[in-house]
């Protein structure tokens, strides 16, 4: 019995960044890397199933990326993922989620989980598909969005809920195995400490290339995508204007641009 | 035998052989399970983890025997049951020192080596000094017994702020029975020690050896003769006599066979555990050692031997109950209840033939005997408790090593898993770019010197308040200014700087602690200084305390002691006298920590400003409830936070105009206070620092360094 969980190294900006010289990402020394928050939350969903169950169930983290995203994955392993998959090659450099999906798919034929859990989306690119392509590729059940989940390990099927707009859930029942995408707040992540971590860094992360899951480099990358990144942008600063003084200074100036919004005499 | 020799101790005179064995029967019976006692205590602290002590044993004996034989202690804050306990124990000491030395004659040294020597004067002066000995004993005693039964003193009620009525150990009730057992007993004994001497009297008042010599034991002479006048004589004293013996010699016994049983084991254990004092417990707390699995304490045998024997030194005084301010505004800990619940646990479990299966040794939990996770996150670790307790039991440590297996389990606020996440990220609590730490420099006047590229003379360790914290920047502001225009050679790490990781490891994130002591110290050692300064107190403890454990030996001293040099020696001068009347919040990392009392107190005065003592200051200063990462832990809504206990405090002093403080976390914690008291308007919380730019203008200070 096993659960893969695919989980992605993602950048967030630090003060003052610079687009790279390309103008197609942020220059990459201004980024503060960390797991992908919603990663977070399908680990722990992982998990949580290994731990009630009296089977043994193996969790896997697996991530499509350089060697960087170690870091994140020596988390899930001191989180309590037993076995860590790191696939990367030069080839898998501009690769959309289309392509990410399809070189998640191999790594599933070739690990044949039971379910496979990936985050709703990532916080630094937000494209929420990869979990859903990798689904498309596999030919396997998919659904998005699930806020919380009844599954035991090695069960056909699993029941859970969605969120849907307005405040609508949806409980859903689906075949396994299955890819789900998780949603924030399924669970309470639990809290690796540095020591852990640490302890992890002596589990081996296994490093596998595009070869052992059988894809050749032009499904990949540039060419295996659908989407090309074009620049990257800062858009125009709005108007805004920061109001200083004392509070009573700020409430004067306030209420005079609200006058002024009104139309009414200033 | 000549006349010297017969005045002598009557034992076991017109006792048949017959009752002096069964005398002997009863005194090697109680001597036996005394042994026995003291064999299944010493196994008990034999099942605690292995401690190593460091420094000689015979300075730490000295220290022991200076503060048990000077009391100062057990006098501190409450002089009274100092004074009592003082009593007691010259009492308790010179009668046993009396009785052990009878038996040491009479048992060892006369039948083996025929040596004598408990007579004539030596006698006599024995005698009077041990009749004077019993009525400091039961003077004492009858203090005590007026104390806990008229005065009350609120520290002596044992009900628990962590347990609710109902809960098997809320109130303890076997505590209270057990405390006036033990009073009782020794009143007892010493009353009928007295009435014992008296019949004897009577009994030999025809002996002039006996009755001639009667006033040596002044006590006993005067119940004498008030026996005669009530018609007590010779037959009728000594039938009183025997009877009194026997009773008289039988509690006694019954005393030492149930030391180690008992509140009376602390003779031995409060002194043990003053041996193994650690002067820096709660200032430098332990490391976890490299080998062990997972940091912190899970089960009962996880705390060190010494730790133990301290659960077993607490003489449920109060003194902690009362200091600790967690329990002050009502949160579930006092200090007491947790040292005498894990000794609870450790009795109950430690105490057995064999030891429990693992399951059973969590001390985790809320049980009775265990310790509970809101109880330990309660804990501002800001040392009120080691700080006062008379017998030096190190609550802060074994509160730490506690939460350390909470912070492992993930069982914490999880707004502090969210900071502590943070930190490792960005190296600040605050969340904020690495980058942005030396941002507050930007707008000052002059550049501040990066430490890492060239030299400076002094360090400034700026830490993570007085670097993000808006209000603090500009206190630090202010300070860079203020050394600036001293003509100090400063510089600063600028993003080469993290978290000091006092309050993470009081949190009890050694990981992470490790790994900011880490980072610092690679910077520190990266530049190239004298001295470093702070103005925060918490990243000043745990640089100079704890650093060095981890290979960082560096000089630091705290801004108000380097700011009071710069002021004596001229460098800063007073140009407007602030005649204000102030008074001065001790920060717990800087003084009860560090003994850092005088230099902010000497610098108000050479700023002019006049000190009015808050009740609570210096070593009984009032924690502002920050410390030990409270700082990032939400308090309940609706109970008073020890910020505002505190500003209530000052408030009371008439006419204060100016709450000095003299670390970044207490301006923010108490200028929220002010507020939220409604104290607003009526006083100002100060930074030190703003009160030497007040003394010293700027314009003027800048003139006076043209």
């Amino acid at each position: 019995m096993k659960i893969l969980v695919a989980v992605k190294q993602v950048a967030a900006l630090d003060e003052d960044f610079e687009i790279r010289e390309d103008g197609r990402d942020v220059d990459a020394d201004f980024l503060i890397r960390d797991l992908n928050e919603w990663d977070d939350y399908s680990l722990e969903e992982a998990v949580k199933i290994k731990e009630g169950h009296s089977e043994p169930v193996e969790v896997v983290a697996v991530s499509i990326a350089p060697e960087e995203a170690d870091e994140a994955l020596r988390k899930c392993l001191a989180k309590g993922a037993d076995r860590a998959l790191r696939l990367w090659d030069g080839a898998l450099e501009g690769s959309d989620p289309i392509a990410i999906g399809r070189a998640l798919a191999a790594i599933a034929r070739r690990e044949s989980p039971a379910m496979l859990f990936a985050g709703v989306q990532s916080s630094d690119h937000a494209f929420a598909s990869t979990g859903i392509a990798t689904a498309a590729f596999l030919g396997w059940p998919h659904a998005a969005v699930v806020s919380l989940l009844k599954y035991t390990a090695g069960a056909r099927s699993a029941v859970f809920r969605r969120e849907l707009e307005g405040g609508l859930l949806q409980e859903v029942e689906i075949e396994c195995p299955a890819v789900l995408t998780i949603q924030l707040g399924i669970n309470t992540p639990r809290y690796a400490s540095l020591r852990a971590i640490k302890q992890a860094a002596a589990k081996p992360i296994e490093v596998i290339s595009l070869a052992d899951v059988g894809i050749s480099a032009g499904e990949v990358g540039e060419a295996g995508s659908h989407s090309h990144v074009r620049r990257m942008l800062i858009p125009e600063k709005g108007h805004a204007q920061l109001i200083e003084g004392t509070p009573a200074e700020q409430a004067v100036r306030l209420a005079g641009i609200i006058r002024e919004f009104k139309g009414d005499a200033v | 035998m000549s006349r010297d020799e017969a005045v002598t101790r009557i034992l076991f005179e017109a006792f048949p052989t017959g009752e002096v064995r069964l005398f002997y029967v009863f005194a090697y019976t109680a001597i036996a399970v005394f042994l026995y006692g003291v064999y299944v205590q010493i196994r008990k602290y034999r099942r605690g983890a292995p401690l190593s002590l460091t420094g000689s044993l015979w300075r730490r004996f000295l220290e022991m025997a200076v503060t048990v034989l000077n009391h100062r202690s057990i006098a501190r804050r409450d002089h009274a049951a100092g004074g009592a306990h003082r009593l007691i124990f010259y009492g308790f000491l010179l009668l046993f020192a009396g009785t052990s030395t009878i038996t040491l004659e009479y048992d060892i040294l006369n039948p083996l080596f025929g040596i004598r020597f408990w007579y004539g004067e030596f006698y006599l002066v024995f005698s009077l000094v041990l009749d004077i000995a019993g009525v400091a004993l039961l003077g004492g005693l009858l203090y005590m017994m007026y104390r806990r039964g008229w005065l009350k003193p609120p520290k002596l009620d044992y009900a628990r702020p962590d347990r609710s009525p109902g809960d098997p150990d809320f109130d303890r009730p076997q505590y209270r029975h057990e405390d006036w057992a033990f009073l009782w007993t020794l009143v007892v004994i010493g009353a009928t020690g007295y009435l014992l001497e008296a019949a004897r009297l009577v009994w030999l008042e025809a002996r002039p050896d006996v009755w001639d010599t009667r006033w040596w034991s002044p006590v006993g002479a005067l119940i004498a003769q008030a026996l005669q006048g009530l018609g007590l004589a010779e037959r009728g004293g000594g039938l009183l006599r025997h009877g009194l013996w026997w009773f008289h010699g039988l509690l006694a016994l019954l005393f030492i066979a149930l030391i180690p049983y008992t509140k009376v084991k602390h003779i031995v254990t409060a002194a043990a555990s003053w041996m193994l004092r650690d002067p820096l417990a709660a200032q430098r707390l332990p490391r976890v050692p490299e080998a062990q699995e997972t940091p912190g304490v899970a089960k009962i045998t996880d705390f060190n031997w010494k730790q133990l024997l301290n659960l077993d030194a607490c003489t449920k005084c109060g003194r902690c109950h009362e200091a600790c301010p967690a329990r002050a505004v009502g949160a579930p800990l006092s200090p007491r209840d947790v040292i005498l619940s894990l000794r609870e646990f450790a009795n109950s479990t430690l105490e057995s033939g064999a030891l429990p299966a693992a399951a059973e040794l969590d001390v985790h939990g809320k049980s009775p005997g265990q310790v509970a996770m809101e109880t330990l996150w309660s804990c501002r670790t800001c040392m009120a408790c080691v700080e006062i307790c008379p017998v030096a039991v190190e609550h802060v440590p074994i509160i730490v090593e506690m939460r350390r297996k909470l912070v492992e389990d993930g069982a914490m606020d999880p707004l502090l898993t969210k900071t502590l996440q943070t930190i490792t990220k960005t190296g600040n609590s605050f969340g904020e770019s690495r980058r942005k730490r030396g941002a507050w420099a930007k707008s000052l006047p002059f550049k501040i010197k990066d430490a890492r590229k060239e030299p400076v003379e002094v360090l400034w360790f700026v830490g993570d308040y007085a670097s993000f914290d808006p209000r603090n920047q500009k206190v630090t502001q202010t300070f860079a200014s203020l050394l600036s225009e001293a003509g100090v050679d400063f510089g600063i790490l600028y993003d080469g700087e993290s978290n000091a990781g006092n309050d993470v490891r009081r949190v009890g994130e050694e990981g992470l602690y490790e790994l900011l002591a880490g980072a610092n110290i690679a910077a520190l050692e990266g530049a190239s200084f004298k001295t470093i300064v702070t103005t925060d107190p918490h990243s000043y403890n745990t640089i100079r305390n704890e650093y060095p454990d981890f290979g960082g030996k560096f000089e630091i001293e705290h801004y108000t002691s380097f700011v009071r040099r710069l002021l004596e020696g001229g460098k800063l001068k007073v140009i407007k006298p602030l005649a204000l009347r102030t008074t001065f919040h001790d920060p717990c990392h800087l003084g009860r920590f560090n003994k850092g009392y005088e230099a902010p107190r000497e610098v108000l005065r050479l700023l002019g400003c006049e000190i009015l003592e808050m009740g609570r200051c210096r070593d009984n200063s009032f924690c502002c409830g920050a410390g030990g990462g409270r700082i990032w832990i939400p308090d309940p809504v609706g109970q008073e936070k020890p910020a505002q206990n505190r500003i209530r405090e000052a408030a009371a002093i008439p006419g204060l105009e100016v709450y000095v403080v003299s670390c970044p976390k207490d301006l923010t914690m108490f200028e929220d206070a002010l507020k939220t008291t409604g104290n607003e308007g009526k006083f100002v919380v100060k930074e030190l620092i703003e009160l030497i730019r007040e003394a010293i203008p700027v314009q003027r200070a800048q003139v006076a360094v043209a």
